[in-house]
Formats: structure tokens, C-alpha cells, sequence
């Protein structure tokens, strides 16, 4: 682990993104991945260390043009608490109640949990589902720019993101959920949190009469991304919901993911259980 | 004057007397002490399954400032093995048998010059063909894990006369081998109408005691040492340690600070507490080893898993005849408890419930992977599982009411078993009926029973298990007693200085307890002292749920004599006899009237300053009256024995396997309810952790690794999780317990698992021979099931 | 070994300077550097809550936070919290209600305690079983953990 040689707190997006700029740096938000990792080793640390905690544009959580705007110091607390959330993206409320733990959550950021692009990652399946975009800022030459890009092409790899490493993630934004939203977050385990979960599912779409349209399905722990069932969103959109419209849909999201096996699950459960509890989550809003 | 009433303390609901200062964070626990000029110990283990050693290079670790040693088996040539079986090297001399091998020690001036250290010494090693299947290693031709030491260069040299070695090496991978019998199983199968048979497999689960394991060691000037230690057993540890580091057992004393957590894990000498008296050695100074959490889960030891295949026999009628038993141990790299489980096994599988004939047989098998050691219950939650399970099936197979079948079989006060066990107090029937009734057992199993075809996603069963454990002591060592010094000073007040240590479970409290019913004292006129070797008197130590009875016992002993000398004092005082008089709330009063004639402090005042001066000091030691068990494990072992029985109530999820444990109803056997808060406290916790064992914990193994050597995958139960309880308490009054109290410390973690499966097939109709219960082996067993 | 930096900070209602370096945790900060042994290292991982303190008002684990991050901040442990009317309650009721056995896992479950009562006077046993998932007792299976909460809970009347 490399040595820490200078420690800065930037009091705005703007310093922060051109001392970015002059050299790499490591990020420190929550600190909730970074201080582990740093312990196991597994992060080397640059010589710069920019503590993100003062930076007033990066907290908040504005509602502008039908969008949440999140900033990325948000945590995961605050979007539980928070009204616009729960009235706006009222799945991202639900993914934030069964986050780790309330000691956690306190400190936990969205960006710090965005940036870590945990396979599991719980609260970027509901943020898939929901159609969330990440907005990245930079100085490269000297002036403040900032890039939207949606999260699934922000998302690459396990603990990898298209982040360069002289951008900051500023906000997260989410279209707001329209009022015919239906919404379903499904995350296995025995307990209610405090849990990596062997399979996690998001579902959001519109639904008219008994059939669903912008229908949108996230996986999550089922691949080194968290991922869309495209596939088994095909299979429901404009779709009534009945029995056999929602097993080709179980069917579909089983088939068309290769989770791997290992000590949480084997594959083979990982797509048992997405193919239960997608129909489980389908019968559901069928009900309603 | 104020007439002063008897009034007791026993049954009340007592606060534990150490709970103000652990609410309060003052506890310092052995992480929270610091000795001045004290070093930081750290252990470079193998990482390697299965491999010789050929060269461990130190230099460049002793080289980096701040390492004031660096150790190794060539520096301590003259260490002794450990553990139960004496098959066990502190430091490793030339090969290597799990990945928590210790290699090398390093004591320094911080915690992370002695991790930096560890990381510079380089080692050498030729892997070896690893054995993680204790069948495979039964097979002839299976490499051994204890062969005849040799050198890391293959020469003997240091096998000449008093250099150390495991032990002479073995043909074979077997280490320990149990065999027993009772009456005449063939004969017993040839009676049965009935038989059945199955294979069940226990798993790997660790003790995750929340304070993870330490120890400071220190030499005075005169070579003397002092270990501050967790452990459970301080006496046993004092000898043993003497004879590990060759020296005068005089000349140890151990310390034991406040405990956080021990459920067993701290019975037998572990190699990180040697090493660390070497280092201390090696250094003069304090040295200071603490295992970080994830070496406390590579390095501790399991509870035994076991592979247990159970043949069960009866009569039409419901009457047992016959249990046979066969299991494999797999007794990991090294032999500690674990092994010796069938000393406790044997007896669920002879005496729960009445059989006339039962046979027994283990196979210690060593393998390359973790070892295990004593964990509450000690091998009697992995027994109970295979009879209660069979107890169902063979109910059923029958058409006969599962509580009924267990009833005809039940054993009644004063019986005595075949394997030599009597049951002066016997409360199981009333354990069985009562659980039935608090977790209305027979109506929901029938109607759950009648569900289990029905359609729908969440199935409901109830399932029924009944344990029996020692509740008086167990014999197992030369001696079962406990000693007492009890002192009281000029003011009334007493120091009960006692061998028993208090490890959570509320000992002290309770001793203090029974001190006080004895004097006439309020709790707060008691100290208790128990923890330092050099001080209190001999305790064999915490173990076999032994703390109340025998350390209970030695205490009312001494306060008894202590009462006796006080009343003679006072007869002579006032005129009226011993008999006449009774200590009530500090006074000496009357007894028929409660009238006070005379101050308790006064009194012993008046002894001390007087002519014939003599102060208030008694002592006891108390072994209760049971008996080791003969060559053949026979013998009434402990000097009481404790029952209970749960009615456990869960939902299963048939489309994710998930199992949610709705309800545990539970009667217990306690003999008498000493401290009403703090018998709760341990039923409590006990029934968390059997959840735990049949749910949600397995320490996963893979060809001898650990994978999950973290909380993050190793799933202790959490709060939202937690059943509903309904306990009730069956007071036996045991003629020989303190106060008629048995012991229970193990009790309530004994048979959760086994009405677990039992409730599962209540459930679903399957029933599932391994545990865990976690979702994903649910599911499976209900899929193949279909 | 990298550079220590001087911060400052409160701790206990205390104005506090102290010297770390940039990776220390602020659990070491806490046990090491200032020696309040209270809090505990269960795990250093943020998974037993046994590290638990309150920053600005809301729990953290201790454990995963940096020791730079209490620059400003306001510091609460345990050794704090008999001095406030709440924790001094709360305290008491885990005493009276047998909630402390080994005792290890209690100093954060008060902690944590604190917090769940501050943000929810009267919680649901439910709400308390949730407010308490982040930390893990071996001891007493939680059901006189939550009592003693809901018994401090009830004593805010």
C-alpha cells in the first residue's frame, strides 16, 4: 500500500476536479469500501487523498425537469429518509431499506456504492431498473465540463467503472416514476439486510389495464455487472399479464443469464431463484 | 423494633453484578490491557493445505527496526507438543497440515512493524497430496497426515532422545477410535418389528465469540510468568502449560480477565499461546498477541462435524430396542476435543429416551482440514439430531402420535440406564407435555401435516425434539470439585473468592446469590473474586454446564460454615440456641419471630476485637458425588442430569427454500430456578444459537480451505430474525443441586436442529438428512424430493 | 508509514487535537491514540457493530471511517453517553433487563441504541429488531437487548 503524501478537502466540485486534474488521486466519501479494502490490502492508495465531505454540490436531492438529481455524497440514510425519493423513486427507497446496516447507511454514499460497481450492488439494480444516469465532471483543460452517460454504460466490470481518474461523479439522476408505475425490488436472503445477496431483482414498468409497457428488469449478483433481463422484458412488453406470459418471462430471465457459482450460491440456484421470484414479483403486480 | 420476615433471593430476577460496568464500556477485556513496554506478537501461518517445510529464511524480517524476535521451531527446540492427544507442534518443525499452520512469530514494538515483519520471511515449501475426505483417508493406500516426523531434509537427527516430536508418527490417519456397548444390539434388532436407518452429516460451525482470542504473557525478574488468558480452564492450563514449557507449575499463575465470549472454544491449549510465552521469552519483555477476526475464524477451532449413520429399532408397540451407531470424525490436522465427543454422543444415543441395547462406534480420521474442538453441547446437538429424527420417522412409520411414541419411552425419576447414568431428578415427561402443550403441538401438526400437498407457496410445520445432558459435572478429569474461601470483614460483608470463572453466563452473580440466601445479606454486600490463579482456589474450570452446581455447591458450603460460626457466636451472646436464631437482612434475629437481637457487622466485630480474636473466614471444596466412567464408558458420571424439550415452529419458502423460524416452545428441566433473569438470558441465547447452527451458519470448506473465514459470509443469527420464545421451567428440585438447581448452560442449544428437521417435514413431507437448513440446501431437497 | 496530520475535533463535548496518519481508522484513532477502550474491534470490517459510535449525531461504525474524516466532526462513544440523560437510561435498562452477558457486544448495541431512540422515541419491536441488525451478540439472542430498548424506550415518558 502506497503512502499518502498529501490529504486535501476541496470545498467545491470545481477545486476538487482540477486538483484531479494535476495528479491521481484517491477518492474518500463514506470511506465504507475504501477503509476495507485499504485493511485487506487490496487498494493502493495514491499519493493524494481528496476527502469529498465538504463539497456542498455534491449533497442534496433536487427534483428539476421530472428528474431526481442525487448528489453523489448522498447516503444511503438520506435517500431512505428523503420524500422526493419515496414519492419519485419509491424502489430506490425500498433498495435503501435493506442496505447493510443502519450504522452503514448513515455513512454509506450512492456515489461511493456507484464507483465500487459491486456486482450485488444494491442499490444499482434499482437505479437500472429505474433508468438512472450518472453525471461525471471534470477540468481537464483548465474549465469546469460535465458528461452524462447511462448507468449501464457506466458500469463495465466488477469494481470497474468508465470513470477516468480524473473525473468525479457528481450526480446521479432518475427519472421520476410516472403515475401508472408499478414497481417490485426482491432481494434474497433470510435476513432483511446486512446480507450480499445471491440474486437481487428490480422491476419497473408501466401498467394499463392488465399489461405492462417500458417494462424494465434488473438483475443483480447474476453477472460481473448488474444487468437487464432484455430478454424477458421482451417477452411482457405490451403484454397482458397471465400465467403463461409470466413463466416465458421467468423462463426468459433464467435462461438468458450465466451467474457463477460461489460461496454465497451455485449458478444453478442463482437462476432458480431469478426464475421463481420474477414470476412471484410478476403474480404480484398481476394482483394489484 | 422492625420485625424482619424471611424473604429469598431464589427464583428472583437478579441484575448481573458485572452488567453496570459492561454497559458502560469500563470492562477492559484482554484487548483493552496494555502492559508498559509490552511488544505486539504476530503469527506468519502456512497458507498451505498440505506441504513439507524445506527452508524458512528470517533475516530480512529480524533486520527491519522495531522486531525484537523472530521465532521459529529451530528457536525453541526444546517445545512440547499440545492438545489432546499430544499430536501438536506450537511451531512447526518440517511439514505443515493446514493453511492455519504456524510457521514463525514475530514480537515487535507495534501491531504493524510485526505484520510488515511477517511479510518478509520468506518460506520454502514442496506441497504434498492433500487429503480433505476423512473416507478417503481411511483407504489403505491414503497418505498420511502423521507419519514418521523427519526433517525438512529428510534426515532423523532430530528424533535423537528429548528433542520433541508430535508423537511417534502412525501407521495410519486414524487418532482416535470410541467403542460401546449395551445389552445385546443383535438381539435388540432381532426383537423390532421396526427398523430404519439413515446417514446424517454434521457440519463445520465456529464459536464467532464477539472478543476475538488473546493473550499477554510476561516473565518477571525471577523467571516467574504470568499469562493474562482467556481460558476456560485456568487450573488444567497452569499444569499443562508447565509441562509444555518445562517448567514448575509453581512458578505460572494466570490471570483471566473478563471473557467476551467462550461457548467452549477455550478448553484446550492452542498453539497461539505458547508461541507467545516463547516470544516473551525470547524478548524479557510483555508480549501481546491478539488474532485479528479473520484469523480468529482460520485459527479456532469447529465444533466436531460429524458423519453419523443411526440404525433404530422398536416394536410395533412403540417400545425402543435398539440404536446402532457408526460415525466418522474427521479429526482435521490435529487432535483437540472434537475427537473426544463420543464421550457425550454415547450417551444421547444410550439414554434418551429408555433402549435396552445400543452399540457406538467412532472413527477419529485425521485430514488436512480445520480441527475441532469443544463447543456447547459438545457432540450432543449432532446426536440428538440423528435420534430425534429417527424418533419421527419410526412414529410415523407406525401411525403412532410423536409425542406419544416419546412418552412411552421416556424415562421416569429414579431409573437408571444401561450405561450406568441415574436419574435421581427426571422432569422429561413433564418437559415433553409441557412444550407440547405451550407450542400446541399435536393440533398444528396434524393440520400442517394435512397441508403439505396443498398448493401454495409457504408451507408451515411444527417439529418436536427432546435433549438430555450431564447437569451435575462430568467426571472426566481426577477431579469434578470446585473450591471456596469465603471472608467476611468488620463490616458485614463478604468476599467469596471462588476457582469458578465467570464467562458470561452469570456465575458469579448466581454464587453471590447463594451466598447471600445462605447469610441473610443483600447482593450488595458481596464481592466475588474469581479469576487469578494465585488467589483462588481450584476449579477443574467452565465446562459441562458444571458452574452453578459445583461451583454453587463449594460456595453454600463454605457460607454454611461461616453461618454455623456466626449463630454458635451469637447463641453465646444472647442466651438462645443456634437452632433459635436466623440471619435476616444483616441482623441476627429470632427466628420463630423475625424479632432483631443483634447486628450481623456487631458481632463478627466483637469476634475479631476481642481476646480470643478471630475473624469470619471459612473454606470448601465440594466434589460432587458422581463417577468416572469405567473401561467401558459406564458410570453415573455427572451428580445430576438435565432435560428439555422444544416444540419449534417454522414457515418454509418451497420457491426460494428459505426457513423462517416462527416459534420455539420450550420446557426445561432445571432442577430449580436460581436467578429468574439470568436462567432466561442463557435458554435465550442457547435457542439463538442452535437457530443458528440448523439455519444459518456453515463454515465452508473446500479442499481444506476455509472460503468464508468472515461475517460478511459466515451468517450469525441477526436481530430481525429471531423467533417467538415461550419457556417454561420444570423445577425438579435435585436433591444434590444448590438449592435443588441443575445445570443448563448447553442445554437450550441441544435439540433446536433436530425439531427443526423434524418441523420441515412436518412441513413439506421431506425430511433433510445434513445440515445446514440454509436456502439454497432447502430448496435443492425439495426439488429432488419432487 | 505516511505523514501524520494534526486534526481536531470533539469528543464527548470535548475539544480534542489529535495526531494520525491519513490511513488510520477512527476506531484506532479512538482506542490507540486516545485510549478509550470502550469501543470495541469486533471484526473491522463493519459487519458486528460492535465498533459503534455516534458522529454529528448518527452511528457509524468506527471501523470504516477514516480518522481524518472527524475533522470537525462531533465524536460520541460510550464512555459519553452516561453523561446524556438518554444513554444514561438506556444504561440502566439494559441492566435491569439482563440484555449483558459477556458484555462485549454491549457497548455498541447502546450506542446504536441511542440512535435508533433519538430518531424514533417509540419504536415498534419490529423497528428496534431492524435498528439493531447491524450488531451481532453471540450471548443473549437479542430478545432482552430489544426489552431493555423498549423498556428505555417506554421510560421517556
Amino acid at each position: 500500500m502506497a503512502e499518502i503524501e498529501r490529504v486535501l478537502a476541496p470545498a467545491s466540485l470545481d477545486e476538487a476536479a482540477e486538483a484531479l486534474a494535476a495528479g491521481e488521486a484517491t477518492l474518500l466519501a463514506g470511506g465504507t469500501d475504501l477503509m476495507p479494502a485499504s485493511h485487506a490490502g487490496k487498494v493502493r492508495f495514491a499519493p493524494m487523498l481528496i476527502n469529498l465531505r465538504r463539497i456542498a454540490e455534491l449533497s442534496g436531492i433536487a427534483v428539476e425537469d421530472g428528474e431526481l438529481r442525487i448528489g453523489t455524497l448522498v447516503t444511503i440514510a438520506e435517500l431512505l429518509g428523503d420524500e422526493a425519493v419515496r414519492e419519485r423513486c419509491p424502489i430506490l427507497a425500498e433498495a435503501a431499506d435493506h442496505f447493510a446496516s443502519p450504522q452503514i447507511r448513515n455513512a454509506a454514499t450512492i456515489g461511493g456504492n456507484l464507483c465500487n460497481a459491486s456486482p450485488a450492488g444494491d442499490m444499482l439494480v434499482p437505479l437500472l431498473a429505474a433508468g438512472a444516469r450518472v453525471e461525471l465532471a471534470s477540468k481537464p483543460d483548465g474549465t469546469l465540463v460535465r458528461r452524462v452517460l447511462p448507468l449501464e454504460e457506466f458500469l463495465v466490470g466488477p469494481g470497474r467503472t468508465r470513470r477516468r481518474p480524473d473525473e468525479l461523479l457528481a450526480t446521479v439522476r432518475v427519472p421520476a416514476a410516472a403515475p401508472d408505475a408499478i414497481w417490485r425490488f426482491f432481494k434474497s436472503g433470510t435476513r432483511p439486510a446486512l446480507d450480499i445477496s445471491a440474486v437481487s431483482i428490480g422491476l419497473l414498468a408501466r401498467k394499463a389495464g392488465n399489461a405492462l409497457h417500458e417494462v424494465r428488469i434488473a438483475l443483480g449478483a447474476v453477472a460481473p455487472t448488474v444487468v437487464r433481463a432484455r430478454a424477458a422484458e421482451a417477452t411482457l412488453e405490451g403484454r397482458v399479464l397471465n400465467p403463461e406470459t409470466m413463466e416465458a418471462a421467468a423462463c426468459a430471465a433464467r435462461d438468458e443469464v450465466h451467474p457463477i457459482s460461489d460461496v454465497r450460491a451455485s449458478a444453478w440456484y442463482r437462476k432458480e431463484l431469478i426464475h421463481n421470484m420474477l414470476r412471484r414479483m410478476l403474480s404480484d403486480v398481476a394482483e394489484t | 423494633m422492625q420485625i424482619i420476615a424471611r424473604e429469598t433471593l431464589i427464583g428472583k430476577r437478579i441484575a448481573k453484578l458485572d452488567a453496570p460496568e459492561k454497559a458502560s464500556g469500563k470492562t477492559r477485556y484482554i484487548h483493552d490491557l496494555d502492559l508498559p513496554g509490552q511488544l505486539y506478537g504476530k503469527i506468519l501461518r502456512s497458507g498451505r493445505v498440505h506441504a513439507k517445510i524445506l527452508r524458512i529464511d528470517t533475516s530480512k524480517a529480524k533486520a527491519l527496526p522495531g522486531v525484537h524476535a523472530v521465532i521459529t521451531a529451530a528457536d525453541v527446540p526444546w517445545q512440547r507438543p499440545i492438545g489432546v492427544a499430544r499430536d501438536h507442534l506450537p511451531l512447526k518443525t518440517d511439514r505443515v497440515r493446514s493453511p492455519r499452520d504456524e510457521i514463525a512469530a514475530v514480537a515487535a514494538q507495534s501491531e504493524e512493524i510485526a505484520q510488515a515483519a511477517l511479510r518478509l520471511i520468506e518460506v520454502e515449501y514442496e506441497d504434498l497430496p492433500v487429503l480433505t475426505d476423512p473416507l478417503d483417508a481411511l483407504a489403505p493406500d491414503a497418505p498420511l497426515i502423521h507419519p514418521e516426523p523427519h526433517g525438512a531434509d529428510g534426515g532423523t537427527e532430530h528424533l535423537k532422545p528429548g528433542a520433541p516430536v508430535a508423537y511417534s508418527g502412525r501407521p495410519d490417519n486414524l487418532a482416535m477410535t470410541f467403542d460401546y456397548e449395551q445389552g445385546d444390539v443383535a438381539r435388540g434388532e432381532a426383537d423390532s418389528d421396526l427398523v430404519v436407518e439413515d446417514t446424517f452429516r454434521l457440519h463445520y460451525v465456529t464459536h464467532c465469540c464477539m472478543g476475538v482470542s488473546g493473550i499477554i504473557a510476561e516473565f518477571d525478574s525471577s523467571g516467574n510468568l504470568t499469562m493474562y488468558s482467556n481460558t476456560q480452564v485456568p487450573f488444567l492450563h497452569k499444569r499443562e502449560f508447565a509441562e509444555i514449557l518445562g517448567m514448575d507449575p509453581a512458578r505460572i499463575r494466570i490471570i483471566q480477565p473478563p471473557i467476551g465470549g467462550g461457548f467452549g472454544s477455550k478448553l484446550d491449549i492452542y498453539p497461539f499461546e505458547p508461541i507467545c510465552v516463547f516470544l516473551a521469552r525470547a524478548t524479557g519483555r510483555p508480549v501481546k498477541l491478539v488474532f485479528s477476526r479473520e484469523e480468529e475464524f482460520l485459527a479456532s477451532p469447529t465444533r466436531q462435524p460429524v458423519i453419523l449413520k443411526l440404525r433404530s429399532g422398536c416394536r410395533r408397540d412403540g417400545t425402543l430396542t435398539f440404536r446402532a451407531v457408526e460415525t466418522i470424525h474427521d479429526n482435521g490436522a490435529y487432535t483437540s476435543w472434537g475427537a473426544t465427543t463420543p464421550f457425550v454422543m454415547m450417551q444421547t444415543v444410550s439414554s434418551l429416551y429408555r433402549v435396552p441395547h445400543c452399540s457406538y462406534h467412532t472413527k477419529a480420521v485425521y485430514t488436512n482440514n480445520p480441527y475441532a474442538g469443544s463447543f456447547r453441547g459438545y457432540g450432543n446437538l449432532q446426536a440428538t439430531f440423528a435420534v430425534e429424527s429417527h424418533m419421527d420417522r419410526m412414529a410415523d412409520a407406525l401411525g403412532i402420535d410423536p409425542l406419544e411414541f416419546r412418552l412411552k419411552n421416556a424415562q421416569d425419576p429414579g431409573e437408571v440406564t444401561p450405561q450406568g447414568m441415574q436419574f435421581k431428578t427426571c422432569g422429561l415427561k413433564e418437559c415433553l407435555k409441557s412444550a407440547a402443550e405451550l407450542g400446541d403441538y399435536r393440533a398444528k401438526r396434524r393440520a400442517y401435516a394435512a397441508l403439505q400437498a396443498e398448493p401454495g407457496r409457504f408451507k408451515r410445520g411444527v417439529g418436536l425434539a427432546s435433549m438430555l445432558h450431564v447437569g451435575g459435572g462430568a467426571k472426566i478429569y481426577p477431579s469434578d470439585g470446585c473450591g471456596t474461601i469465603l471472608k467476611m470483614d468488620d463490616f458485614g460483608a463478604v468476599t467469596l473468592i471462588t476457582g469458578a470463572s465467570e464467562i458470561g453466563q452469570g456465575s458469579e452473580t448466581v454464587l453471590a446469590q447463594l451466598v447471600c440466601e445462605e447469610l441473610g445479606l443483600p447482593l450488595s454486600a458481596v464481592r466475588v473474586v474469581n479469576n487469578d490463579t494465585e488467589i483462588t482456589p481450584w476449579d477443574v474450570g467452565v465446562h459441562a454446564s458444571r458452574t452453578t452446581f459445583i461451583g454453587g455447591n463449594s460456595a453454600i458450603g463454605a457460607a454454611r460454615k461461616a453461618r454455623a460460626k456466626i449463630l454458635d457466636a451469637a447463641a453465646k451472646q444472647t442466651g438462645l440456641p443456634a437452632q433459635a436464631l436466623d440471619l435476616r437482612a444483616g441482623q441476627i434475629v429470632e427466628e420463630r419471630s423475625g424479632n432483631p437481637l443483634l447486628s450481623l457487622a456487631k458481632l463478627i466485630r466483637s469476634l475479631h476485637f476481642s481476646d480470643k480474636a478471630e475473624l469470619v473466614m471459612t473454606t470448601h471444596y465440594y466434589e460432587p458425588p458422581s463417577h468416572h466412567q469405567d473401561r467401558q464408558f459406564k458410570g453415573d458420571v455427572s451428580a445430576a442430569y438435565a432435560w428439555a424439550s422444544q416444540v419449534v415452529e417454522v414457515e418454509v419458502d418451497t420457491e426460494t427454500g428459505a426457513v423462517r423460524l416462527l416459534k420455539v416452545s420450550g420446557a426445561h428441566d432445571v432442577g430449580r430456578v436460581l436467578n429468574r433473569l439470568g436462567i432466561e438470558g442463557q435458554i435465550e441465547g442457547g435457542i439463538v444459537m442452535g437457530q443458528g447452527y440448523a439455519l444459518t451458519e456453515e463454515l465452508i470448506v473446500e479442499q481444506g480451505r476455509i472460503r468464508n473465514p468472515a461475517f460478511r459470509d459466515y451468517k450469525l443469527v441477526t436481530a430481525p430474525e429471531i423467533p417467538e420464545i415461550a419457556v417454561r421451567f420444570v423445577e425438579t428440585l435435585d436433591g444434590e443441586g444448590p438449592q435443588g438447581a441443575k445445570g443448563v448452560g448447553e442445554a437450550p442449544a441441544i435439540c433446536i436442529a433436530a425439531a427443526t428437521a423434524n418441523a420441515i417435514e412436518n412441513a413439506t413431507g421431506v425430511r433433510i438428512l445434513a445440515l445446514p437448513f440454509t436456502p439454497e440446501k432447502v430448496y435443492r431437497a425439495l426439488r429432488e424430493e419432487r | 508509514m505516511s505523514p501524520k496530520r494534526e486534526i481536531a475535533f470533539t469528543l464527548n463535548g470535548v475539544p480534542t487535537r489529535a495526531s494520525v496518519s491519513p490511513e488510520l481508522s477512527a476506531l484506532a484513532l479512538i482506542r490507540e491514540v486516545l485510549g478509550l477502550t470502550g469501543t470495541k474491534l469486533g471484526c473491522g470490517e463493519g459487519e458486528c457493530g460492535a465498533c459503534t459510535i455516534l458522529v454529528d449525531g448518527r452511528s457509524v461504525n468506527s471501523c470504516l471511517m477514516f480518522a481524518l474524516d472527524c475533522e470537525g466532526r462531533s465524536l460520541v462513544t460510550i464512555e459519553g453517553l452516561a453523561a446524556d440523560p438518554l444513554g444514561a437510561r438506556i444504561e440502566q435498562a439494559f441492566v435491569e433487563a439482563g440484555a449483558v452477558q459477556c458484555g462485549f457486544c454491549t457497548p455498541g448495541m447502546v450506542v446504536q441504541a441511542h440512535n435508533l431512540l433519538t430518531a424514533h422515541p417509540h419504536p415498534t419491536r419490529e423497528q428496534i429488531r431492524r435498528g439493531i441488525e447491524g450488531n451481532l451478540c453471540r450471548c443473549t439472542g437479542y430478545f432482552k437487548i430489544v426489552e431493555a430498548i423498549e423498556r428505555a424506550a417506554g421510560a421517556q415518558e
